[in-house]
């Protein structure tokens, strides 16, 4: 035999040593798209970042140190809590960190470090581990846990720093554009404003929104149904009397987090429905409790409860909105 | 403008030997010849141990109900009958031959006498039906019955060369090397569907086979474009991208007035009617990681995959599962020594690395993305199905429509949290048909 018939030879016995190959039997499809849990939360913490770096430039290191820490405590409490219960660690699909990152940017940056550390602590343990982990909880965990720092810790919750007071080396509480400070439409647009960490840019939230859109992690359903109910209704019926007012619509859709919950908290996949009509039903659904809330509610906060009653009712949303079925004459 | 349907989903092609031409296999030493290949009645034996049969003999044949009979693919002496099992694992004869290397061809085959204007459809029906010739898209419906049921019936004849599935590229080539033989075995169905027009639907991402056909067509016959994205080859997908027609689950496509062949089995029956040729032999892909050398291979009915694989050059990895079909509804097999069957286009090898590959090893969890309902074909909701299936609620899931479902694995494809949607479903529906079952017979 010459050389190459050699290595032809063995080649061939080579590859029939694996004839005698164990088989799996499994059943269809055999491949997967490359999308997993990991990278969709991966590009929500991407989007968000934006908005981070922005709030720690306007508000200093304890818009640095809130979300870290609500980041840190969150996957930690997660991984405890599925320790303790025995269930797989599942902290590596970043949605712990996402969550955690979430209740930091609800909070004002004013330096009181437990807040995030409570609040991961009751997103984690109470919302999410204890209804059966991810995917399971009912309602968003991080907009849960503003709620509840809110009703516990009235007015740590709404100590907001002025904005861009560390350059001046002093710290000073001040209102924030919904508690009554004057500033002008543009400032609320760039996010020259005070209020919670993440809220105050609506253009580098709505740059984080257009990445999650093109990336095709979120839909434009609801972040369009409850931005226009909001708008819609503010612009024909404003709180301050008369109709058809621009200025006033404008100043709604900056201020108090709308920004922030239309585009991040509202569009949490968990806890918002899985239709595309379910999505502009539970979109307008929280466009117009915002409203009802902020006009007519006792508490500052009305984009919150909003989306957390809205929550409420995804489950059936989902049952009235089912697609017709493929070659089914009505829907079904 | 091309045509389409709502839903789907763009799958990784890889469409790894569309340039490999078809290469002919010699038969192996022994072949095993399922006499059930087809949805239907199994044939049975009509020859016994120690027969000399001829090449194309009929060696089975369905007496009572829906079924087309079996044809030796090489000539040989029958070395035994014996009970395997068939790719989805039910129990099924089949007829050894010892190939003696000379194809001795059956004097029973012979091209039909009268050409094909004189030819009625009863005879036509009738040749399909002798020349066993059942759907070689992998369905396997005897085509003989799916032609006869949509004569007077069918207003829309349709050729299904989409082959969405990645790998397979089984059907590019045949449109590739033998394009006249799908217009001709189109002409043949037209004919006896009394039809004057038929159309020939081909995913976009073959334009070479696009043009190719258009270069053999007639004017009666319509070369038409479809979108490349999974699943257009579904039957119910292709009707309604070209005619807007839905098919409920469950109905047929003569229901809503259309027929529909795949490209091979067209081909098939143009060989049967010029040729006289049973369906003795079919093109099959063979690829995945493992395949040293894949490529599209034209093979005798009967060869064993060990056989196939030795031809390709043998396995280069240690196999993870072996695929009978396409990898998003293929069923995978334990036997290394089963056949090739009529309606196997395509036998995928793949590693362990390679079939893990996207699924990531993370704990299955539905994070309610939502993209499933978006891309089911069919318009369903997974994630609900899966909710319901969990909690063994299956009287529940009929209200969603679970029985339309058509397992295309779509909605598992494109899973972010790797739950295995598929699976859940198939287990309500058995659960559902069984529950059926006993109902009628308390009846």
């Amino acid at each position: 035999m010459t050389t190459e018939q050699e290595s032809v030879a063995v080649a061939q016995s080579e590859n029939e040593a694996f004839y005698g190959a164990t088989l799996t039997m499994d059943s269809s499809p055999h491949i997967h798209h490359s999308a997993t849990t990991t990278k969709v939360m991966a590009d929500v913490l991407i989007a968000l970042t934006p908005a981070y770096v922005w709030s720690i430039f306007v508000f200093g290191f304890s818009a640095f140190l809130m979300p870290l820490l609500g980041v840190v405590s969150a996957v930690l409490f997660e991984y405890v809590t599925q320790k303790i219960l025995k269930k797989p660690i599942t902290v590596g699909d970043l949605s712990a960190a996402v969550t955690g990152l979430l209740i930091g940017f609800n909070l004002p940056a004013n330096d009181s470090y437990f807040l995030p550390v409570v609040g991961a602590a009751f997103a984690i343990i109470v919302v999410k581990q204890l209804f059966g982990g991810i995917g399971r909880n009912f309602v968003n965990p991080a907009l849960a846990a503003r709620v509840f720092l809110f009703l516990s810790w009235p007015s740590k919750m709404t100590n907001y720093p002025a904005p861009f007071a560390r350059e001046f080396g002093d710290v000073v509480a001040s209102a924030t554009p919904r508690g009554g400070a004057a500033v002008s439409l543009l400032d609320l647009f760039l996010g020259k404003c005070g209020g919670s960490i993440g809220e105050i840019s609506a253009l580098l939230l709505l740059v984080g929104a257009a990445y999650l859109l093109i990336r095709r992690v979120i839909t434009w359903h609801i972040p369009a149904a409850y931005i226009g109910t909001v708008a819609l209704v503010t612009f024909l019926f404003p709180h301050t009397g008369g109709f058809f007012n621009g200025q006033y619509m404008l100043t709604e859709l900056l201020t108090g987090g709308l920004m922030l919950g239309a585009l991040f908290m509202a569009t949490d996949y968990v806890t918002s429905p899985i239709t595309p009509r379910g999505r502009l039903i539970f979109g307008a659904g929280c466009g117009l409790l915002t409203v009802f809330f902020r006009y007519f509610g006792s508490y500052p906060e009305g984009v919150s409860f909003a989306i957390l009653v809205m929550n409420c009712l995804v489950h059936y949303i989902d049952r009235v909105t089912r697609p017709r079925v493929f070659g089914g004459g009505k829907r079904a | 403008m091309k045509s389409t349907f709502k839903g789907g989903v763009h799958v990784t092609e890889y469409k790894n030997t569309r340039a490999a031409a078809i290469e002919t296999m010699p038969a192996p030493q022994f072949v095993t010849i399922p006499l059930s290949q087809h949805i239907g009645a199994p044939a049975a034996p009509v020859v016994a141990k120690g027969d000399y049969v001829a090449y194309a003999q009929v060696i089975g044949r369905v007496e009572n109900g829906l079924g087309c009979p079996v044809h030796a693919s090489v000539s040989g002496t029958v070395k035994e009958i014996k009970t395997i099992e068939n790719p989805v694992g039910r129990s099924v004869q089949a007829v050894v031959i010892e190939n003696d290397g000379l194809y001795t061809l059956s004097s029973e085959v012979k091209p039909f006498p009268k050409p094909l204007a004189e030819t009625s459809a009863e005879e036509i029906v009738n040749l399909i039906r002798e020349a066993g010739i059942s759907g070689m898209g992998g369905a396997t419906f005897p085509t003989y019955a799916k032609l006869q049921s949509a004569i007077g019936k069918a207003d829309t004849l349709l050729i299904n060369c989409a082959e969405c599935e990645p790998f397979i590229t089984a059907n590019h080539r045949v449109m590739l090397e033998r394009p006249q033989e799908i217009i001709g075995g189109t002409e043949i169905l037209m004919h006896a569907l009394g039809l004057t027009c038929a159309t020939i639907a081909v995913e976009d991402n073959k334009p070479d086979a696009i043009a190719r056909l258009r270069e053999h067509t007639t004017p009666q016959i319509r070369i038409a474009e479809l979108k490349t994205k999974y699943p257009q080859g579904d039957e119910r997908q292709i009707i309604y991208a070209l005619t807007g027609r839905e098919l409920a689950g469950g109905k047929l496509p003569a229901d809503v007035g259309c027929v529909i062949f795949n490209a091979e089995t067209t081909a098939a029956v143009w060989h049967a009617f010029y040729h006289g040729m049973p369906l003795c032999k079919r093109v099959v892909t063979v690829d995945g990681d493992c395949i040293a050398r894949p490529t599209n291979v034209l093979v005798h009915i009967g060869t064993s995959y060990r056989d196939l694989f030795r031809y390709c050059g043998g396995l280069v990895k240690e196999p993870d599962r072996i695929i009978n079909g396409g990898p998003m509804m293929g069923f995978t097999q334990w036997n290394i020594d089963a056949p090739i069957t009529k309606g196997a286009s395509a036998i995928l090898v793949f590693s362990k690395d390679f079939a893990a590959k996207g699924e990531s090893r993370q704990v299955p969890a539905c994070i309610r993305c939502g993209r499933c309902v978006a891309h089911c074909p069919m318009h369903l909701m997974p994630q609900m199905l899966v909710q319901l299936s969990m909690q063994r609620r299956y009287e529940d899931m009929k209200e969603f429509n679970v029985m339309s479902c058509v397992e295309c694995g779509t909605c598992s494809y494109g899973c972010p949290g790797s739950m295995p949607i598929v699976e859940y479903i198939r287990v309500a529906k058995a659960a559902i048909r069984a529950a059926a079952m006993k109902g009628g017979e308390k009846k």
